[in-house]
């Protein structure tokens, strides 16, 4: 009998985090399947436009419906649809109450939910809780996310699997050496310089990141390796960045460190070309989808020890987890990583065992099954 | 153009495995009868097998299986019409090439970017490519599926063929689908995924499936896929970007070291591409044209004016009644899988073989992407009628007309209900009484497979796009071009086809795409400078070969018929009686034939 899933998403296309990565890769395992497996699949979003899917390489369009911000319309058509499909699968929390009634109306549909990082690392209101009970599985994306619901929200254990993240199929090769001279220029860096690279938004309400640490931890680092800058990258907000600068200016940093902002996803590359280490001592990262894709260029990689992020770095087996409060530590790791650098470039045969599209496919398959 | 086999079958001697894909490609030999090839992986238990067409790079050195680096070994059936603008970019890159053929291209495409290379191609193809240091077998098929490529897999075995009586010599995969019958009564071919075979299906258009031979584990990955959007909303805009995608299209279809030419119909799509094709291959352009005796089914009116402008070298055949009847045992033997059509194809194909050409480029796709078949306009009714209680389109089941007959079909929710009521043959209540079994389970059979997506929320017209492209096209005309052109070892090009000009067309707002008082307007508006108005300005024909005179003149057909069962029998009559459509009694025909 055929497995007809119905992925119902919040956004797929209009934003560019890292849930929205998850969605467009899942939605394309999910179309794969469906090929193989003589099924249907249709994915819902209730923010995106139908025209958001133009040309994507993920999926036919024709198997997405935008409704473009008409909840209404969403939540009525994806219990329609969901009523007839086998699985439905809620992308993220705040879809929980259209999977509850569709449990509802249709108990023999299996409802699946993704769980990502903080959105279920906080306390629940009561309801979202109660109607937690209508999922036959939750799929978290890191150990670390499914101890969580087990320890806050009374999850059992064997509702809840663990499925990494993986690395977007699509991601371009390492580019050219030409590339990366263009880009070490356009931001001033000379051949001997070496350069830390930490990609993120850059939110004043969300500092979590551990930049602002990093950012401490060049102080000391700057003593033994003048040549040590800084790319810090992604969008940011005006209040930050404010903050930021001032934070460079007070520790005397305003030679070794670019606020580059906002980076074009297909400039992402020369990005992590030209950098030599990726550090982002994170407390509150779900998975951490960077750290695989900084791996997958070959950086070596510097993480926090206390979330999602221990599973991207496979327990330290590809880089080095620090504690993120710790400006010590991350600054021994740093230093560790610049004496032998060759020593920690990530085993490219580990990460794609844990990590490529084509395993986490056969992975999401069987929990699908 | 070629056609490939092979098989990985952990269990059998490697002698085996070679004998019987050896036996695979003797059964394809018409597609590729220029040369033969083996490669075989001993340690592995693989061997690819190809029967070649040559047609860029006729030299020894085209020969296939190919290699590259000694790693990269492929067996390939089809076209690459990108592969200088690839190999440029490749030799920047470092590749080196020690010939001129596209299959080449392919494997340093392949070593240079993996699968993510796949994507880069275009053209129509089947190909396998097995990675002997990583011991992955890749079967690829374009994102049009103008190339068919079949598979079956099992534990420790995986066969392929580009067609589907290949696997004949593997024993274990001579399991017939019982249900085949069924499709065919129903559409008038077996749709994908069903094949005749139980085990073997076909890989489906922009995919490829990745053997691993470490794991013995498949699994199916997509590179591309087409969809419609309104990204182009200006008329003006839209008609130039079709003219430079089709000019740019027939110049890189025209690419051959063999002789090609260009089918005439003397309808618009055919017109285009013969025009734009003299454009650019004046001197040694061959036009082909198909004419009959009786002036209400000859088009050969319409051909004459277009070769009159083209002045091309031309060669018209008169087709008759005594070659059809000689012909059409063998015309049915040529069918790989079943289906009611492809007969002029068969016979058109035949006269460019006999003239020598290798290539034939052809006006297929036009009337899918730009609006040509009664469809576009007849869908927003059967949508309408959809929405109806079932029991009114169940009332007419038992009616002599074909069209209320059908209207059974709109039970069945979605795409397929539309396309089985516009398109459809027989009943399911029709095919239950010439199959003796009960009209429920033929339901059963046909609601199963093929399983299509819900696209009810894009446009109207662009739905019949979708049904006639995925559906008819790739179901059917492609299928046939492929089987009954490759029996006399010519190929078959569709410049329509191209990447760019569907990814176009896919974009064009349909307010734009299918705008006008004429069919295909918007082709017209682009070409009449260069098509004399008799072309496009023209009443329509229909179907315009005299089949239906013929079949019910053939002592051949009489025969079958004489010994068929009572309601085959009783419908044949009403054929005679002019109350049946000829290609209804096609699925007959061929259900009776392939008894025997």
């Amino acid at each position: 009998m055929p497995n007809n899933i119905l992925f119902l998403t919040l956004k797929v296309f209009a934003a560019t985090g890292g849930i929205e990565k998850v969605c467009r890769v899942a939605g394309k395992a999910f179309y794969e399947s469906s090929i193989s497996n003589n099924s249907l699949v249709q994915i819902y979003s209730m923010y995106d436009k139908h025209a958001d899917a133009d040309e994507n390489r993920y999926f036919p369009s024709e198997i997405f419906h935008g409704f473009g911000m008409k909840k209404m319309k969403f939540i009525i058509e994806a219990i329609q649809q969901g009523k007839k499909s086998n699985t439905v699968i809620l992308s993220h929390i705040n879809l929980i109450m259209v999977g509850w009634l569709i449990k509802k109306i249709s108990p023999s549909t299996r409802i699946m939910l993704f769980a990502h990082g903080i959105e279920v690392w906080e306390s629940l209101s009561k309801r979202k809780k109660m109607m937690l009970g209508c999922c036959d599985k939750i799929i978290a994306v890191s150990q670390y996310t499914s101890q969580k619901l087990q320890d806050l929200h009374g999850i059992p254990a064997k509702k809840c699997s663990v499925l990494n993240n993986c690395l977007d199929p699509y991601l371009p090769f390492a580019p050219a050496v030409t590339g990366k001279c263009d880009l070490r220029n356009k931001y001033g860096y000379t051949q001997e310089d070496i350069i830390l690279f930490t990609l993120t938004r850059l939110a004043s309400k969300e500092r979590y990141k551990g930049y602002d640490k990093v950012l401490q931890a060049m102080v000391a680092l700057k003593h033994t390796q003048p040549n040590l800058k800084y790319l810090l990258a992604g969008s940011y907000d005006a209040l930050e960045k404010s903050y930021l600068d001032e934070l460079i200016k007070k520790l005397g940093l305003e030679d070794s460190v670019t606020i580059a902002g906002f980076i074009k996803e297909e400039d992402l590359v020369d990005h992590f070309s030209i950098a030599n280490i990726y550090v982002m001592p994170s407390m509150k990262e779900g998975f951490g989808i960077v750290f695989i894709e900084a791996m997958y260029y070959g950086l070596p990689v510097i993480a926090g020890n206390k979330d999602g992020s221990v599973d991207a770095l496979c327990n330290g087996e590809l880089g080095i987890l620090v504690d993120p409060q710790d400006i010590k530590a991350i600054e021994e790791a740093i230093g560790e990583m610049l004496l032998h650098g060759e020593q920690y470039k990530p085993d490219q045969k580990i990460l794609m065992e844990h990590f490529s599209y084509k395993n986490y496919k056969i992975k999401l398959e069987k929990l699908i099954a | 153009m070629c056609r490939i086999a092979g098989m990985v079958h952990a269990k059998l001697p490697v002698n085996a495995i070679q004998g019987i894909v050896h036996q695979m490609c003797d059964l394809q030999q018409h597609g590729g009868p220029d040369d033969e090839g083996l490669y075989t992986s001993e340690k592995d238990n693989l061997v690819l097998g190809n029967r070649r067409l040559a047609l860029i790079d006729l030299s020894p050195e085209g020969h296939m299986p190919m290699s590259y680096r000694d790693r990269y070994h492929i067996t390939y059936n089809g076209e690459l019409y990108n592969f200088l603008t690839l190999k440029e970019e490749l030799v920047n890159l470092g590749h080196q090439f020690s010939n001129h053929t596209d299959t080449e291209v392919i494997l340093a495409c392949f070593a240079q970017w993996n699968i993510q290379g796949f994507a880069k191609l275009k053209g129509m193809f089947a190909f396998a490519l097995w990675d002997n240091l990583e011991k992955n077998l890749y079967l690829v098929r374009d994102a049009a599926g103008i190339k068919p490529l079949y598979y079956a897999s099992s534990t420790g075995q995986l066969v392929f063929a580009s067609e589907v009586r290949a696997f004949k010599p593997v024993d274990s995969l001579q399991e017939a689908n019982e249900n085949w019958p069924v499709y065919l009564m129903a559409y008038g071919h077996v749709p994908e995924p069903v094949s005749t075979l139980a085990n073997v299906k076909p890989l489906h258009k922009g995919c490829f499936l990745k053997y691993e031979l470490k794991n013995d584990s498949c699994s199916i990955g997509s590179y591309s896929h087409y969809s419609y959007s309104h990204q182009v909303t200006d008329a003006g805009n839209a008609q130039e970007q079709i003219k430079e995608a089709l000019e740019q299209s027939v110049r890189s279809h025209l690419l051959a070291d063999a002789p090609l030419g260009v089918f005439l119909s003397g309808g618009l799509d055919s017109g285009i591409i013969a025009s734009l094709s003299a454009k650019y291959k004046k001197s040694a352009l061959n036009t082909l044209s198909i004419y009959f005796e009786d002036p209400a089914f000859s088009e050969k009116k319409y051909q004459d004016i277009l070769q009159e402008r083209l002045q091309c070298d031309h060669h018209q055949y008169l087709l008759t009644e005594k070659e059809f009847h000689d012909s059409f045992p063998s015309i049915l033997q040529s069918m790989d899988m079943p289906s009611c059509d492809g007969i002029n194809t068969w016979f058109i194909s035949k006269y460019a073989a006999s003239q020598g050409l290798k290539a034939v480029l052809s006006g297929v796709g036009g009337d899918e992407l730009f609006g040509g078949y009664p469809s576009f306009r007849r869908i927003t009714a059967a949508r309408a009628i959809q929405q109806m209680p079932k029991i009114l389109m169940q009332a007419g089941k038992r009616s002599q007309s074909k069209r209320l007959n059908r209207m059974a079909y709109l039970q069945m929710d979605g795409i397929k209900g539309i396309y089985l009521f516009l398109r459809g043959h027989f009943s399911p209540f029709d095919i239950a009484r010439h199959l003796g079994a009960y009209e429920k389970d033929i339901w059963t059979i046909l609601n199963a497979q093929p399983i299509l997506n819900d696209i009810s929320h894009i446009d109207d017209k662009n739905q019949a796009s979708w049904m006639e492209f995925n559906l008819y096209m790739q179901n059917q005309l492609l299928r046939d071009s492929d089987v009954m052109s490759m029996i006399h070892g010519v190929e078959i090009r569709v410049p329509f086809l191209y990447e760019d000009v569907i990814r176009l067309a896919f974009k064009i707002d349909p307010a734009v795409k299918y705008e006008g008082p004429l069919s295909k307007q918007v082709l017209i508006n682009c070409f009449q400078d260069i098509l004399p108005s008799e072309i496009w300005n023209r009443p329509k024909m229909g179907f315009s070969f005299p089949f239906a005179k013929w079949l019910a003149s053939s002592d051949y057909v009489k025969e079958l018929m004489q010994t068929s069962s009572e309601k085959t029998q009783k419908s044949y009559k009403k054929f005679l009686a002019g109350n049946l459509h000829w290609s209804h009694l096609m699925s007959l025909i061929i259900l009776k034939n392939r008894k025997q």
